[in-house]
């Protein structure tokens, strides 16, 4: 029961950061029924921003020393016990002020790269067929790729977590569970995040103007909402919510080109979810989350690869629009 | 009030629209007819700003909208339903209907929280505006909470009706609103354009296949064929037009 718990736990840590990329995925097909095939490589770029900000400047001689660390904790650091959870959360405080930095500089930084895409490579196809511009996504990983190749080295690197990360200790019916803090955090940081963008969606007014427009876009234009403006909100909020879960995702395994394979994996979770419901996508996203830590448990790591994309594959075939997507009904 | 002047608009070699020009005055009801293909709808598109015509300007009021897109075109006041019912089928009657009023609320997510008083105010003025000007005046009160796929045909062209009438227009353009409806249905909504007309004083758009109807309610009648404008004038005039029933019934060899 232990064991179960502390895998199921792992379960849920990985499946909130599958929602919070996934999310991004859902915004982008809802509001322009657009599949983004390159999501994963905007994520990547949004980690290499932030470990742009958050390390790499810092660390340059001619950076003004804005971010500095006061002397006290530095001492505070030297002498607290290593690997304890002082030492945890002083080793976070020292670099609060860079992380910060960097967040806010990657989720600028993803979102004017949207803003670009949109403006520049989807725009531009309106009306055209649909498949012209997800053919542009599918060319915008090269793109993508490319370009991080040429402003950022190949090597992994490691960045600070966004959150104290001292080892938790529980105990739960009578058995223990071990968590680190940075991964709780994360959950709750994805989980607010996905409550707050399905609440917006459901009472602002221009959530209400991104569900119409999903609905039927020239309708929605002729009710008088602006329809590119939709669009450029979508990119701009997946974008963003991106460079989230890349900062998330490259404290957690380190930044490195992998990063943007991310993006595949979890558009078989969104495929399963259905690919225009953002709870359904939760859901699925948990449930692949969760699957994956039992196969690790139970089978082994070889099997974590493929034991949720095979419940993936079977609940896409019982169910072709996904767990809560909507179905489309042709008159013939 | 809209003043439409020598439109051209072609796709590919399809000429769909060649020189279509008109008025359509304060406060009337101005009818579009034309057999099937004529450019009804185009001209429809050209109007709400779907389509850039190749020339030509429409202006509502004097001002001169060619330039604006639909959404600022909407905001000008300027409403319309389609030929295939465009609701969205995921929301309730009541929903479809506020959001016509998508335009008219000023409040945003940041001027809410500064003064949560007025845009509370804001959207119970709105309410009671709805719920007279729209809900009662349309006789759709007991099915507000619906989903639209619950209602029945006539029933939804009524709501799609509704939802251009929340956003409160100066021009109004139904594209075939009785399609597909049998007689009872038919005088019904013809009712409630007429109704539309007179207590609002819109100006309305009226394109239609149903010939008493337009007939019977237009002041004016456009006709079109194959692009051209063919007969313009009183529906006594326009039934009397040697062009306007060549159009229809074909020429004598």
């Amino acid at each position: 029961m232990g064991q179960f718990l502390q895998f199921a736990i792992n379960g849920l840590m990985s499946g909130a950061i599958y929602a919070l990329i996934a999310l991004g995925i859902v915004a982008i097909y809802k509001a322009t029924r657009v599949v983004n095939f390159a999501h994963g490589y905007v994520i990547m770029i949004g980690a290499y921003l932030y470990y742009t900000f958050a390390v790499l400047l810092p660390a340059a001689p001619w950076f003004p020393d804005l971010l500095f660390t006061p002397a006290w904790l530095v001492e505070a650091k030297a002498s607290a016990q290593m690997f304890s959870p002082e030492a945890a959360w002083l080793a976070w405080l020292e670099k609060l002020p860079r992380i910060v930095f960097g967040l806010i500089c990657a989720i600028i930084g993803s979102a004017l790269l949207a803003r670009l895409i949109e403006r520049f490579l989807m725009r531009p196809l309106l009306g055209q067929s649909n498949f012209a511009m997800i053919m542009i996504t599918v060319g915008l990983i090269s793109v993508l790729s490319g370009a991080k190749s040429m402003i950022w080295t190949g090597d992994a690197a490691s960045v600070p977590h966004l959150a104290p990360n001292p080892a938790l200790r529980f105990e739960v019916f009578g058995s223990k569970v071990f968590i680190f803090g940075a991964n709780l955090v994360s959950m709750g940081l994805a989980l607010l995040i996905f409550a707050a963008i399905v609440i917006w969606l459901r009472r602002s007014s221009s959530g209400v103007a991104m569900r119409a427009a999903s609905e039927d876009q020239s309708t929605a234009y002729s009710m008088g909402i602006s329809v590119p403006r939709v669009f450029a909100n979508a990119w701009v909020l997946a974008a963003a919510t991106g460079a989230i879960a890349g900062a998330i995702l490259a404290a957690r395994d380190g930044v490195s080109p992998a990063l943007g394979l991310f993006g595949f994996s979890v558009l078989a979770i969104v495929l399963m979810g259905g690919l225009d419901s953002f709870v359904g996508v939760f859901i699925s996203a948990m449930a692949v989350g969760i699957l994956e830590a039992l196969a690790q448990w139970q089978l082994g790591g070889d099997w974590v690869e493929i034991t949720p994309y095979v419940a993936v594959l079977i609940v896409i075939l019982i169910r072709p629009h996904g767990l809560l997507g909507q179905k489309e009904i042709e008159r013939i | 009030m809209l003043k439409v002047e020598d439109i051209q608009l072609s796709f590919g070699g399809v000429r769909a629209l060649q020189g279509v020009s008109f008025e359509a005055s304060p406060g009337e009801i101005t009818g579009i007819i034309g057999p099937n293909g004529a450019g009804k709808t185009s001209l429809f598109n050209v109007i709400s700003g779907f389509y850039k015509p190749d020339t030509g300007r429409v202006r509502v009021e004097g001002q001169d909208v060619s330039a604006l897109k639909p959404d600022a075109r909407a905001a000008l006041g300027i409403a319309r339903t389609f030929q295939n019912i465009a609701l969205f089928r995921g929301m309730t009657v009541l929903d479809n209907i506020k959001l016509g009023c998508h335009t008219r609320l000023n409040a945003n997510v940041w001027s809410a929280l500064r003064y949560f008083g007025s845009a509370q105010k804001e959207e119970l003025e709105l309410r009671r505006d709805l719920e007279e000007r729209v809900i009662d005046f349309l006789e759709i009160d007991h099915v507000r909470k619906a989903p639209i796929t619950a209602l029945p045909y006539g029933l939804q062209k009524r709501v799609e009706l509704g939802r251009a009438l929340a956003m409160k227009p100066k021009l109004l353009l139904l594209d075939e609103p009785v399609a597909g409806m049998n007689r009872e249905e038919t005088a019904d909504m013809a009712r409630f354009i007429l109704d539309v007309q007179e207590q609002f004083g819109t100006t309305i758009l009226l394109v239609e296949h149903d010939m008493h109807m337009v007939m019977d309610i237009c002041s004016q009648v456009v006709v079109l064929n194959f692009g051209q404008q063919i007969a313009q004038g009183t529906p006594a005039e326009i039934a009397q037009s040697q062009a306007v029933i060549d159009a229809y019934l074909g020429q004598a060899a």
